[in-house]
């Protein structure tokens, strides 16, 4: 199996040759790689080298944590990569932005109201959690509409919030 | 004199407190959360009782019952750790009036050191030098603030009359900017403390945070244990500490400056057990009063690596009456240490709190290496408290050593369900600005960014690139090729084919 890996300007093609082997832009390396007690630490042994991360998926891609350096990574194996060159490149991403909350924690105010214009970076909820609060900020312009909660609501983790269309 | 102490508190600083009454061979209590049936306070403590629900008011804020589990647990003390009601004059008044011991100062001095203003105007009455500001002119209106703020000059900063921990805080640039900043701050202040009063103080620009860790006895010996540096902070929240300052370094003339005004702050309300006394110090080294701690700092342990003096033992030697067990003449700093506050905070994503179970846990170890920590595997990090989880000390004989120290055991530490800003203490330890010791309070937020420093450094892309496709091939399941033995597909198809791959 072929992979087309990207990290940033960076492109990687990857072939999972059998157990061991692996071809990197058509370099073949031997690997030996384990997931260590429980995801998400995995070990690599690659020449004789160590290596140790943290690999986390996320709603881009996948996040490597790496002798303390994160790579935001992008896997596709070689068929989608085919198919999304055929489209003109990459997914149309759908206009509508949720909120959702990244930790459970207290509704301590909602600035703004439904229907009411907002800016990106503008402050759509503050939300307090770990006796900290955090002001949680528009990526960009938009309406706000469905606003589902008010101050004193508690919400629980990946909770929507309200949207921005 | 008391052989059982009841901590009043959660997390590493209960275990810690633990360990010092375990140590001193006296009986310990403990109270917890209904949150916290399974923390390591509980199962560390010989006794252990139920306080509440886990919201903290619900809990730990419960002087009350606190109070009252003491008594019938017959313990003779309480410890009131830090946070919580540790700074709390009527909770420590209440200890004395119920007949136990307050591991801590006098109600009156708590008191005294806790309204700011009364702190201000004892010091500065004391000879201590203090930061121009409102503070000590009573609650004051928006309108006043407003009129006052051109006198004492831009920067400045808002803060909390009742605060603490950089809550109900804010930098003001102008007055143009202040009105927004204010009704912020005192919303902030409301919801923290109950109490959204607040006050302007002069922004010391360039400033540096020292503190001076003391201790006095019931016998009228007071001394203070030298410097830590605690500069290293974001939102007014410190995130690691040094002892000693490599801003005073070889200046042994203001380190005992510094700390003979800190002894003279703490006589100035009678102060008796640990205290700390923060100061601002500018690039030219005039230092000022900032506020005193009337607790054990969560910074603690820097000072006792490099002193050797067991803060907390010290602290209940103090309770029970005792002299200190040593003199000013005794202290000295042995080689440097480094505290790094590991918080469950995402470095990536604004150090946005997370919780959760932590599924895995490996600490660092190893020469010159201390972990404070109040979880484990299978515990769940709950959102209802702060977000430290663990307390990682170094100590070398240089501080060049105790950074290559500190790197080493951040590259050792593993904690796996939660996110931490482990990544971020790794990229401060490859700062040249926090090698070189050249950092101020606005550093972290100003001068540092998490982008900027990888962006710095040697890195394995080819390396991330590939360990990311080993694992989204593993998740997609298009291959059992690369996999942990014990996870193996159970496909016996593909067993049968790969067993006549190998013997072909």
């Amino acid at each position: 199996m072929k992979y087309i890996t990207t990290i940033g300007e960076q492109q990687f093609e990857i072939e999972i040759l059998d157990d061991n082997r692996v071809a990197v832009n058509g370099q073949v390396l031997k690997v030996d790689f384990e997931s260590i007690s429980r995801q998400p630490v995995y070990s690599l042994l690659v020449d004789g080298k160590s290596y140790e991360a943290y690999i986390y998926e996320t709603d881009e891609g996948w996040e490597v944590l790496l002798q303390g350096t994160r790579y935001p990574v992008q896997v596709v194996d070689e068929r989608e990569h085919r198919l999304r060159a055929a489209f003109g490149g990459g997914v149309v991403q759908s206009g509508d932005f949720h909120l959702k909350a990244p930790m459970p924690g207290l509704v301590v105010s909602v600035p703004v109201k439904e229907g009411q214009e907002v800016e990106a970076g503008d402050v759509l909820v503050i939300l307090e959690s770990m006796k900290m609060q955090n002001e949680l900020k528009s990526p960009r312009a938009g309406t706000v509409s469905r606003v589902r909660v008010k101050s004193g609501d508690n919400v629980e983790r990946g909770q929507t919030m309200l949207s921005v269309v | 004199m008391f052989n059982k102490v009841l901590i009043a508190n959660r997390g590493e600083i209960a275990v810690r407190i633990l360990r010092a009454c375990r140590e001193l061979g006296l009986e310990t209590v403990a109270v917890f959360s209904e949150a916290d049936r399974q923390a390591l306070h509980v199962r560390y403590a010989d006794e252990a009782y139920l306080l509440g629900p886990a919201p903290s008011r619900d809990s730990y804020l419960r002087g009350d019952k606190i109070i009252e589990i003491a008594k019938k647990s017959g313990a003779g003390a309480i410890h009131p750790g830090y946070g919580f009601l540790a700074e709390r004059s009527d909770f420590a008044q209440a200890v004395l009036d119920a007949g136990l011991a307050f591991i801590g100062p006098k109600p009156s001095a708590i008191a005294a050191m806790g309204d700011k203003a009364v702190a201000r105007a004892t010091v500065a009455a004391a000879g201590v030098p203090v930061v121009p500001g409102t503070e000590g002119e009573g609650a004051l209106s928006d309108e006043e603030l407003l009129r006052l703020a051109p006198e004492i000059g831009f920067p400045l900063l808002i803060k909390a009359t009742a605060g603490g921990g950089g809550k109900g805080m804010r930098v003001v640039q102008n007055l143009e900017e202040m009105p927004a900043l204010l009704t912020a701050a005192r919303r902030e202040a409301e919801a923290a403390f109950g109490d959204g009063n607040v006050y302007l103080e002069k922004l010391v620009e360039g400033a540096r945070h020292i503190e001076i860790q003391i201790l006095a006895d019931e016998l009228g010996n007071v001394i203070h244990l030298g410097e830590r540096e605690c500069s290293i902070q974001r939102r007014h929240q410190k995130l690691l500490e040094e002892a000693p300052s490599p801003f005073v370094g070889d200046d042994e003339e203001l380190r005992q400056r510094m700390g003979e005004v800190a002894v003279r702050a703490a006589k100035a309300v009678d102060y008796v057990n640990a205290g700390t006394i923060e100061f601002l110090v500018d690039a030219e080294k005039n230092f000022y009063f900032l506020e005193m701690n009337t607790r054990l700092q969560v910074e603690h342990p820097v000072t006792e690596a490099v002193t050797g003096v067991d803060i907390v033992k010290e602290q209940i030697r103090i309770a029970r009456g005792r002299p200190l067990s040593l003199r000013q003449e005794d202290v000295r700093m042995d080689g440097w240490a480094i505290e790094c506050r590991i918080n469950a905070e995402d470095p990536y994503n604004n150090f946005m709190p997370s919780t959760g179970e932590i599924a895995h846990s490996l600490l660092p170890t190893g020469p010159g290496v201390r972990v404070d920590t109040g979880v484990y595997p299978g515990f769940v990090v709950s959102p209802y408290y702060d977000s430290l989880i663990s307390k990682l000390i170094v100590h070398g004989s240089t501080r060049a050593e105790a950074i290559l120290r500190m790197r080493r055991a951040l590259e050792e530490y593993r904690i796996v369900g939660v996110r931490t800003n482990i990544p971020f203490h790794q990229n401060l330890m490859d700062s040249h600005r926090f090698m070189a010791g050249q950092f101020d309070t606005q550093f972290v937020e100003q001068r540092f960014s998490m982008e900027a420093a990888d962006r710095g450094r040697k890195t394995l892309p080819e390396i991330a690139a590939l360990m990311a496709t080993l694992v989204a091939h593993q998740q997609t399941e298009r291959s059992a090729h690369v996999i942990q033995r014990n996870e193996r597909d159970t496909s016996n198809w593909k067993w049968v084919g790969r067993w006549e791959r190998i013997h072909r």
